[in-house]
C-alpha cells in the first residue's frame, strides 16, 4: 500500500549483500564498519570508522545489523573515554532492524535489536539501549544512560514516557523490512 | 494526519455497537490493532482497557537487575501494598536498593565519580593511580551538572551507595512519621484481614492470643497468613500480643470484629503540622521569609522536582536529595472473562521473548488505509525534489493530499491475512445517521443528512492463506501492479448517487499473497465538516481446526452421517473505525492552493 520511497540510482552504490549507500555520506575508516546486510546509509550521513581503539591490529569500531537506516544527516561515532589515564575509543555495535532518523548524533555503546531512533535524537556517550526502544523524535539521551527493553524514551533528558505494546518486535520488523523494499532506484 | 484504521474492543460491554465514531468516547473503544489480544478461549478480542494485568518480575531499569518479587515485598521503605489501603498510596513506591540514584533536579541517571585528584605541582593533573579515584565520592549528574557534594552528600567509597545513604533517609521525616504510622494501622490491617479470611476460625477462637498461636497448626490459617504475609510484609515479625490482646481478650465472639474496628486508637503525628511549619516545611513564616529574600528563580525547586515527594519538603533547591529509581515491571496479562492468559512474559528482564502472547494481530486480518490522491501528490512531490532533502517535501504537501468538501475521492483498504487458511470477508460500514459537525447551526433536515456517503462492496471477496514464502517474492510484484488488474469481483458495487461511481473505484481491486486491496469511495457532502470518519463491521469466515464446541459436547453421533463433510467453518465479526481524515471546507478549499 505505501508508496515507494524513490532515489537517484546514480547516488547510492548497492552492495552484494544488499547494503545500500549513499556517495554522499562520509564513511571514515571502511575497513573498520561492518554493515549486516540490506542496511542503508543516506546521504550526509557521517559514519566514524576512522575513531578506532589505539593498539595492533584489526578493530572493528561500528557495526549495524541488517535491515538498519542511518537516517540523512546523521552522525555515528563510537564513544570514547579516559580510562586509567589513557584516551580510548571503545567500539560501538547495533543490532538488526534499527531505523536512525535525520539528523541524529549517536555515540552508543551498545544498540540492541528492534530500535527505532526519531529524527533530531542525541544519543550520549556509552548510552546502553536494548531490545525494541524507542527514542522519541528530538530526544536526547545524556551519556551512560541505560534504555531498558520496550521502553518509550522521550525529552531532554531523555526520560521513560511508556511501556511499547508487546507486538513492538512484529512491527518494528515488519516496518524496516518495508522500507527497505520501497526504498527504490528511480527508473532513469 | 495519516489515515487510520482503528478496531473496536466490546471491553465486556453488553452492547454489540460500537459508539458512533463522532462522540469523543469513540476513541475509547477503538486501538490499534497492535495494541489488542485475542482470547481464544472468549473467541473475542480484548484490549489493555479491559485485561487484567499481574506483575510477573521487577527490575530496576537503570542497572536491569531483576529484583526478586519477595525482596520487592519484604524492602521496609517499599510498603507499597500496606500503604494502598490507606489514602495516602504515593507514599512510597518500589525503588532500586542497590545504587542507582536519580537526579532530582532533572530526573536523569546519576553516576558516582572521584574528586579531582590532588594536584602535582606542575600545573598539569596528575594521572590517577588508582581504579577508582579520589574520595571522597559523590553524584553527579551528566545532564544538568548537579551534584551531590552541592546537597552536603558524599561518599568514602565509591560502592554500596544506597547503605551509606539509607541513614539519610532513614532519618528524613517522611520516613519517621511513615514507620509510625505503620506501627499504629498493622495489627489493624492484620486482625481485620485475618479475621475476614477465617471468620469461622476467628469465631471458634476469638482472642488473638490463640490465634497466633494456631497460625501454623492448620492449613487454612497457613493459607490466609502466607496470603497476608505477602500483601503486607513484617507481618510475621509482629507480635500481636503486645497490642491487642488486651482489648481482643474480651467481649463477645460474634461481635468481636466490629468491636476492634471502632477501637482503633486516634493517631498522633510525630511533628506537629502546626511547629513544622516554622522550621520551614509545609508553607509558613518560614517559606515566606525564603520567597522575600528570593533573587533567582531557580533557587525555588519546581513543582515537577518536588513532586516525588511525600512530604512537604523544603522548597529550596539546594535542598534537594538524590532519588532512587522506581523500580519497572513486566507484567502479564489475563482475559478478563475467563482468567485465561493472553500475556506471559518471560522470566528475564530484558527479554522481550514472551511464553505465551495471543496478540489480535495473530487472529484478525490487519487493514491499511490509504487515499490515492494523496499518495499520488506525494509521490510527485517526492520525484520533483529528488536529491534535494526529504524534510523539504513535508511542508508543501497537505494542499494536494487533503480532501474538499463537495468532491468525491476514492480510498484503498488493504486487507492481509495473518492466518494459514484462506478467509472470506464482507465489509458492512455502519450508516451515518448524524452529522460529524454537531456544532453547526443549520436547518434542522440539513443537519440530519450525512456528511459524506461511503461506498465499499458489499459481497463477500476472499484473501489468500498467509504462507511464510511470500515474504520472499514479495520485493519484485510488490510496485509493479498499481492498476489496471481487474481480475476481482466487481458486482455489488453499491451504485449510490449514480453519478458518483465510475466503473474502478469500488470493488476489488488487486489480490496478491495474502493480501486483498478493495476499492471504496466517499461522496462528501457540499456542507460536510470534520473528518471522514465511519464505523465498518467487517466479518470473516475461516475454517476452523476444531470442529464447534456443540458438536463435541454431544458427542460423536450426529456427526458421523455427514461423512465427508466439508471443514468446519467459522465466521467471526468485528468492528473498525476508518479514519480517511479531515475535510476541508468548501470555502477554504479556493484560499489553500494559494497558500
Amino acid at each position: 500500500m505505501e508508496p515507494p520511497i524513490i532515489y537517484s540510482k546514480a547516488e547510492f552504490i548497492e552492495t552484494d549483500t544488499g547494503n545500500k549507500v549513499s556517495r554522499r555520506a562520509t564513511i571514515a575508516g571502511p575497513q573498520n564498519i561492518i554493515l549486516g546486510g540490506k542496511t542503508i546509509i543516506s546521504s550526509g550521513a557521517i559514519i566514524r570508522g576512522d575513531l578506532r581503539r589505539t593498539g595492533p591490529g584489526h578493530a572493528v569500531v561500528i557495526s549495524l545489523g541488517r535491515y538498519c537506516l542511518v537516517g540523512e544527516g546523521c552522525v555515528m561515532r563510537p564513544p570514547y573515554k579516559t580510562y586509567r589515564g589513557n584516551f580510548n575509543y571503545y567500539p560501538m555495535k547495533i543490532g538488526d532492524h534499527v531505523h536512525i532518523g535525520a539528523n541524529s548524533v549517536v555515540e552508543a555503546a551498545t544498540i540492541g535489536n528492534h530500535v527505532e531512533i526519531g529524527k533530531n535524537c542525541v544519543i550520549g556517550k556509552f548510552t546502553i539501549i536494548k531490545d525494541c526502544a524507542k527514542i522519541a523524535d528530538n530526544t536526547i539521551v545524556p551519556p551512560n544512560t541505560v534504555i531498558p527493553a520496550l521502553a518509550l524514551f522521550s525529552g531532554s533528558p531523555g526520560r521513560f514516557v511508556e511501556d511499547l505494546p508487546e507486538s513492538t518486535q512484529e512491527m518494528v520488523e515488519a516496518q524496516t523490512k518495508q522500507y527497505y523494499t520501497r526504498f527504490q532506484p528511480s527508473e532513469r | 494526519m495519516a489515515p487510520s484504521v482503528h478496531y473496536h474492543c466490546p471491553c465486556l460491554s453488553n452492547s454489540t455497537t460500537p459508539p458512533p465514531p463522532h462522540l469523543p468516547s469513540s476513541s475509547y473503544s477503538f486501538h490499534p490493532l497492535h495494541t489488542l489480544f485475542f482470547c481464544e478461549e472468549c473467541d473475542a478480542v480484548r484490549c489493555n482497557r479491559c485485561v487484567s494485568v499481574e506483575v510477573s518480575t521487577y527490575y530496576c531499569p537503570n542497572c536491569l537487575f531483576e529484583v526478586p518479587s519477595a525482596s520487592v515485598r519484604a524492602e521496609k521503605n517499599r510498603f507499597y501494598l500496606f500503604v494502598h489501603k490507606m489514602p495516602c498510596n504515593v507514599l512510597t513506591r518500589r525503588r532500586c536498593a542497590r545504587n542507582c540514584f536519580m537526579c532530582p533536579n532533572c530526573r536523569n541517571t546519576l553516576s558516582v565519580v572521584p574528586s579531582d585528584p590532588p594536584e602535582s605541582g606542575d600545573g598539569r593533573l596528575a594521572v590517577p593511580i588508582s581504579t577508582v579515584g579520589e574520595p571522597p565520592f559523590f553524584l553527579y549528574c551528566n545532564h544538568c551538572r548537579w551534584d551531590s557534594a552541592e546537597v552536603g552528600i558524599t561518599f568514602e567509597k565509591p560502592t554500596g551507595l544506597a547503605a551509606q545513604l539509607q541513614k539519610f533517609e532513614d532519618s528524613a521525616p517522611d520516613s519517621l512519621e511513615f514507620e509510625r504510622l505503620k506501627d499504629h494501622f498493622e495489627p489493624f490491617i492484620r486482625a481485620s484481614s485475618l479475621s475476614s479470611s477465617t471468620t469461622s476460625h476467628a469465631v471458634a477462637h476469638p482472642s488473638s492470643a490463640a490465634h497466633s498461636h494456631h497460625l501454623h497448626s492448620n492449613s487454612i490459617t497457613a493459607a490466609a497468613s502466607a496470603a497476608l504475609a505477602r500483601d503486607i510484609p513484617g507481618v510475621g515479625k509482629y507480635n500481636p500480643l503486645a497490642r491487642s490482646t488486651s482489648s481482643r481478650g474480651i467481649g463477645v465472639s460474634g461481635r468481636d470484629r466490629s468491636v476492634n474496628k471502632d477501637e482503633m486508637a486516634e493517631y498522633r503525628s510525630r511533628v506537629e503540622i502546626a511547629k513544622a511549619s516554622v522550621v520551614g516545611t509545609g508553607g509558613g513564616d518560614a517559606d515566606v521569609e525564603f520567597m522575600r529574600h528570593l533573587e533567582n528563580v531557580s533557587e525555588v525547586a519546581s513543582l515537577d522536582q518536588r513532586w516525588e515527594n511525600s512530604w512537604v519538603t523544603s522548597l529550596q533547591t539546594s535542598d534537594l536529595k538524590p532519588l532512587r529509581i522506581p523500580l519497572h515491571s513486566k507484567r502479564s496479562k489475563r482475559c478478563p472473562a475467563c482468567t485465561h492468559i493472553l500475556i506471559k512474559p518471560e522470566q528475564k528482564a530484558q527479554s522481550v521473548r514472551y511464553k505465551i502472547k495471543l496478540v489480535a494481530a495473530n487472529y484478525l486480518p490487519a487493514i491499511t488505509v490509504a487515499l490515492p490522491h494523496a499518495q499520488k501528490a506525494l509521490t510527485e512531490a517526492a520525484k520533483r525534489t529528488l536529491g534535494k532533502s526529504t524534510s523539504a517535501v513535508e511542508d508543501d504537501k497537505t494542499p494536494a493530499t487533503g480532501m474538499v468538501a463537495g468532491k468525491t475521492y476514492p480510498f484503498h483498504l488493504a486487507l492481509t491475512n495473518p492466518l494459514y487458511d484462506p478467509i472470506q470477508v464482507r465489509l458492512s460500514p455502519q450508516r451515518l445517521n448524524i452529522s460529524t459537525a454537531p456544532s453547526k447551526d443549520g436547518p434542522p433536515e440539513k443537519a440530519r443528512r450525512p456528511p459524506f456517503v461511503i461506498s465499499l462492496p458489499t459481497s463477500t471477496f476472499p484473501i489468500a492463506a498467509f504462507a511464510e514464502a511470500w515474504e520472499y517474492d514479495d520485493d519484485e510484484d510488490m510496485f509493479g501492479v498499481e492498476e489496471g488488474d481487474d481480475f476481482g469481483i466487481r458486482g455489488g458495487a453499491r451504485e449510490k448517487d449514480g453519478r458518483s461511481t465510475r466503473s474502478k473505484t469500488v470493488g476489488v481491486l488487486e489480490k496478491r499473497a495474502n493480501v486483498t486491496i478493495v476499492g471504496g469511495e466517499v461522496v462528501i457532502g457540499k456542507e460536510a465538516q470534520g473528518n471522514v470518519k465511519f464505523n465498518t463491521l467487517v466479518s470473516y469466515t475461516y475454517r476452523s481446526d476444531d470442529p464447534a464446541p456443540s458438536e463435541s459436547n454431544d458427542g460423536d453421533g450426529p456427526s458421523i452421517p455427514q461423512g465427508n463433510k466439508p471443514p468446519e467453518v467459522k465466521t467471526f465479526a468485528f468492528y473498525t473505525v476508518i479514519d480517511l481524515g479531515p475535510i476541508i471546507p468548501r470555502e477554504d478549499s479556493k484560499s489553500v492552493p494559494d497558500v
